[in-house]
């Protein structure tokens, strides 16, 4: 049913004029999720264009930070978890059991609902990554802590304590601290889960603009259960209920005039 | 309210329970009044014989003078050399269980043998030590001690290591994991890290509880009438020279056996004291 | 640098790969390798276990094959004809932790709920705090405060009294029978309960705050007084955990060593008398086994240890598993 709606799209979605033509970064195929016997994704199918924001909402329970979580495997951690189906990352199938998990986590960026700042200072927080992986001087690594803290819109606030403890900061500094430190290692696709239900309207209005810069260098999926975030924030939205995904569409669209029932109640706020 | 009125049957419960309020705070008070007393005495007596020979002389013939500087150097010796035996062991093991192992089925037999081995009598781990090292090597020695002593600060160790390490949230190894970081580095940096103080107490919690160790001594590393720094000889222990003093009819001995004692008393409870600022503080943060 | 020339900066992801494959490698066999040494290590926490047992087989073999099942009823002891039997040390053990907890287990209940219920808030930690350092204090404190301080004073004042007391009473005359030697199983049994308390009132009291305050909250909402809470909500919610804790306290008492040896007198008899000495399995090993001269005196004294062995390893899992059935009941 969710692929019918999606070739749907495919077909239907008149490409913006002046915008290039989408590309997929990553491709959900067939996608379903078990926890133990428990089925809580069902044959999933969604794309995440390159350099475009997709925003998946729905009640909560409904399988969206599952699906989330299954395009950086960080389900991995857990025993009795398991996925089937095809998540393609630039073509490749990374659900492959030869997959290396670690650079897949270093192309594939996530944030989390709470913020996690490492017990290290604030430099340390965002250079513990960027060390792991590249050998730069004392400079350059510098400058690319100046980078990230500057794209996360923490520079100003954090540039003078920057010896401080990652724990120093409020909350929502801690978020774009943990964003920071996400786009440090260079990712290419960022994973948005509920960034801002843990922070206050003030950082969260930060942390929306920040996803509209992001998203010229990014591609950027987030999870959010507040439907105004979805339609201010998001290039696409996918609407998923019970472990399927009901309806995938450009944010305009599918806000004012959805196609499924299902998604229309939704909205409307008739459940969830 | 009619009806709830101060009947006798209630006057009976109210008076029940006073009762058992005083035999309560009786115990508390008896209880305490025993281990104060304790503590008392151990001072009063010790430090009778506290003077700076305590801790420059080796320990005397009896009738003689003397003090106890071999027991104390070989304890420390002994002491030292068993925490750096036993606490990466322990450490390594309980990084297994609540990382790499955490839900699997050899965890939870190593958590339920290890507290087995938590409360074991200690001479029983004498005794293994002795037919393993010193019956094989055919004398007692000061290494037979160490091996003694770290078999019982494994699981002090590997219990706390598991618990702290448990406490770290999972956010955070998460957050460590999404960025590429491998398992053995994000346990390396964010995990012991974050642990970090209560590792530390665990150590020190293992140090006060072999610092009053006797029996796993016993026949291990013997005694030493004199100063050495053999760890292949007998040794000398502060536990085992209070041992052999205090039930020896000497007067001068009896009375080092009651300095020895308060040393290590004093010893064990500081190592708690400390300990327990070191998570109170944790806790703060 | 303002945000937007931040942004345009070139931002094609060039990685090196081939530092990238290497770390990635680097990244894996750090992982196998850790992994390897963290389960060696919690491997060797069972290999100690059987390494233990193996031993204490192996060293009582000889006892075994000399005297058989016998070993547990025979009452002599005699090095020079070798003759040995471990009933003495077997009874001494057995009875001294029974006196330890059948005085300690109330006091130490006591303290608990003393500490849960009464104390004032202000005091609850400093004294809880006291318990607790003061269940660090190493047994052989108590061994020499029991041969010099409690031992002199029980035979001087209160072990006169009970033989004066109980001589005309027809079973307690044979319990309580002279002479006063000031050292002797009681004097054991008693030292072990003083140490044995703070030990279970921690694990008591530990135990009694699991209790969710809105259950007791409820009963001291309908009137119930202070003992009725305690009685008939703290005490079958915490019921599995008491029972374990006094079994961990138990097990403890069975294996003390250095508390008992000072004071039990060493004698291996059995007499009705609980003032008299006797000795426990732990402190004739402690007594004996260095000057245990002979195959067979040597191999009595390590078939002593494993049967101590057993019998603490059996009490000890059973107070695990009932710790474990209590978490398991609080959804931990």
């Amino acid at each position: 049913m969710s692929l019918a709606i999606h070739t749907d799209i495919k077909e239907q979605a008149p490409a913006p004029v002046d915008a290039p033509a989408l590309e997929a970064k990553v491709s959900v195929r067939r996608l379903s999720f078990y926890y133990g016997a428990y089925r809580a994704l069902a044959d999933n199918n969604v794309e995440l264009y390159k350099n475009k924001v997709t925003a998946f909402i729905g009640p909560s329970g409904c399988g969206k930070s599952t699906l989330l979580r299954i395009i950086n495997r960080i389900y991995d951690l857990y025993p009795n978890q398991r996925a089937e189906g095809e998540v393609l990352l630039d073509g490749e199938n990374i659900l492959r059991p030869k997959q290396d998990l670690n650079l897949l986590r270093a192309k594939v960026g996530m944030v989390f609902q709470k913020p996690t700042p490492f017990p290290m200072t604030i430099y340390d927080n965002i250079a513990f990554g960027v060390r792991l992986y590249e050998q730069l001087s004392k400079a350059d690594l510098d400058a690319r802590v100046e980078e990230a803290l500057r794209r996360a819109a923490l520079w100003d606030e954090a540039k003078d304590k920057l010896n401080a403890s990652g724990l120093s900061l409020s909350g929502g500094q801690q978020q774009r601290l943990c964003i920071a430190r996400t786009i440090a290692i260079k990712p290419e696709v960022i994973l948005l889960d509920e960034p801002c239900s843990a922070l206050d309207p003030i950082s969260t209005a930060k942390i929306e603009e920040l996803i509209d810069v992001l998203k010229r260098d990014y591609t950027i999926a987030i999870v959010t259960h507040n439907m105004q975030q979805a339609a201010r924030t998001s290039d696409f939205t996918a609407f998923m209920y019970l472990g399927e995904l009901i309806e995938v569409d450009e944010t305009t669209r599918i806000f004012t005039n959805p196609k499924q029932q299902r998604t229309q109640d939704y909205i409307t706020g008739r459940f969830g | 309210m009619a009806g709830i009125a101060a009947t006798p049957r209630y006057h009976r419960r109210r008076w029940r329970s006073h009762l058992a309020t005083a035999l309560s705070i009786g115990a508390a008070g008896f209880g305490l009044t025993w281990l104060v007393l304790i503590l008392l005495v151990l001072v009063v007596k010790g430090v009778g014989g506290l003077s700076p020979s305590v801790f420059t002389e080796m320990t005397p013939p009896p009738g003689g003078a003397g003090g106890l500087l071999n027991p104390i150097m070989g304890s420390l010796m002994l002491t030292v050399l068993a925490v750096l035996l036993g606490t990466p062991l322990g450490m390594l093991a309980g990084t297994y269980m609540a990382e790499y192992g955490r839900y699997s089925k050899l965890t939870m037999v190593v958590r339920f043998i290890n507290d087995i081995l938590l409360s074991a009598p200690s001479i029983v781990i004498g005794l293994f030590v002795y037919e393993i090292m010193v019956a094989r090597m055919g004398h007692f020695s000061g290494w037979a001690g160490v091996v003694a002593l770290a078999i019982i600060v494994i699981p002090v160790v590997v219990r706390t290591t598991e618990d702290m390490l448990l406490l770290v949230p999972t956010a955070l190894r998460e957050a460590s994991a999404a960025l590429g970081v491998p398992q053995w580095l994000v346990i390396r940096h964010i995990s012991y890290r974050a642990a970090r103080a209560g590792i530390i107490t665990g150590v020190l919690l293992a140090i006060a509880r072999i610092t009053g160790e006797t029996a796993p001594l016993l026949f291990t590393a013997l005694n030493n009438q004199f100063f050495s720094w053999n760890m292949n000889a007998p040794m000398a222990s502060l536990p085992v020279v209070i041992f052999q003093f205090a039930l020896s009819p000497y007067e001068d001995w009896q009375q080092l056996a009651w300095t020895g004692a308060l040393l290590i008393t004093a010893t064990v409870l500081g190592l708690s004291i400390i300990a327990r600022m070191l998570t109170s503080k944790k806790v703060l943060t | 640098m303002t945000g937007a020339a931040v942004a345009g900066r070139n931002l094609t992801l060039v990685h090196d790969e081939g530092r990238r494959a290497k770390t990635l490698r680097r990244f894996h066999l750090g992982d196998l390798a850790f992994k390897s040494i963290t389960q060696i290590s919690a491997l060797t926490v069972l290999v100690l276990l059987a390494g233990v047992m193996l031993s204490l087989v192996l060293g009582s073999l000889p006892t075994w094959r000399a005297f058989g099942f016998s070993f547990f009823t025979s009452e002599s002891w005699n090095p020079v004809t070798e003759k040995f039997g471990a009933l003495p040390a077997i009874y001494g053990t057995l009875l001294t932790s029974f006196i330890a907890m059948l005085i300690g287990v109330p006091i130490s209940l006591g303290i608990a709920i003393f500490l849960t219920e009464i104390c004032p808030q202000g005091l609850r930690r400093t004294i809880g705090t006291a318990i607790e350092l003061l269940a660090g204090i190493p047994s052989i404190i108590y061994g020499i405060w029991g041969l010099f301080v409690f031992a002199p004073w029980f035979q001087v004042h209160v072990q006169p009294f009970f033989i004066d007391t109980f001589a005309n009473i027809p079973v307690l005359n044979q319990l309580f029978a002279g002479p006063p030697y000031g050292i002797g199983m009681l004097t054991a049994g008693l030292i072990l309960a003083i140490m044995v308390l703070p030990f279970i009132t921690s694990i008591t009291r530990e135990v009694f705050e699991t209790v969710p305050p809105v259950l007791k909250e409820a009963a001291y909402g309908i009137g119930c007084t202070r003992w009725e809470v305690v009685r008939r909500v703290v005490i079958p919610f915490t019921r599995v955990g008491i029972i374990g804790g006094v079994m961990l306290g138990l097990g403890r008492a069975l294996g003390e060593t250095m508390a008992v040896t000072f004071v039990i007198g060493n004698a291996h008899r059995i007499v009705p008398s609980i003032l008299a000495p006797g000795t426990t399995i732990s402190a004739s090993i402690a007594n004996e086994f260095t000057e245990a001269v002979g195959d067979l005196y040597t191999s009595s004294l390590v078939a002593l240890g494993l049967i101590l062995f057993l019998i603490t390893f059996v009490v000890l899992a059973a107070a695990r598993l009932m710790l474990m059935r209590m978490a398991q009941k609080e959804g931990r």
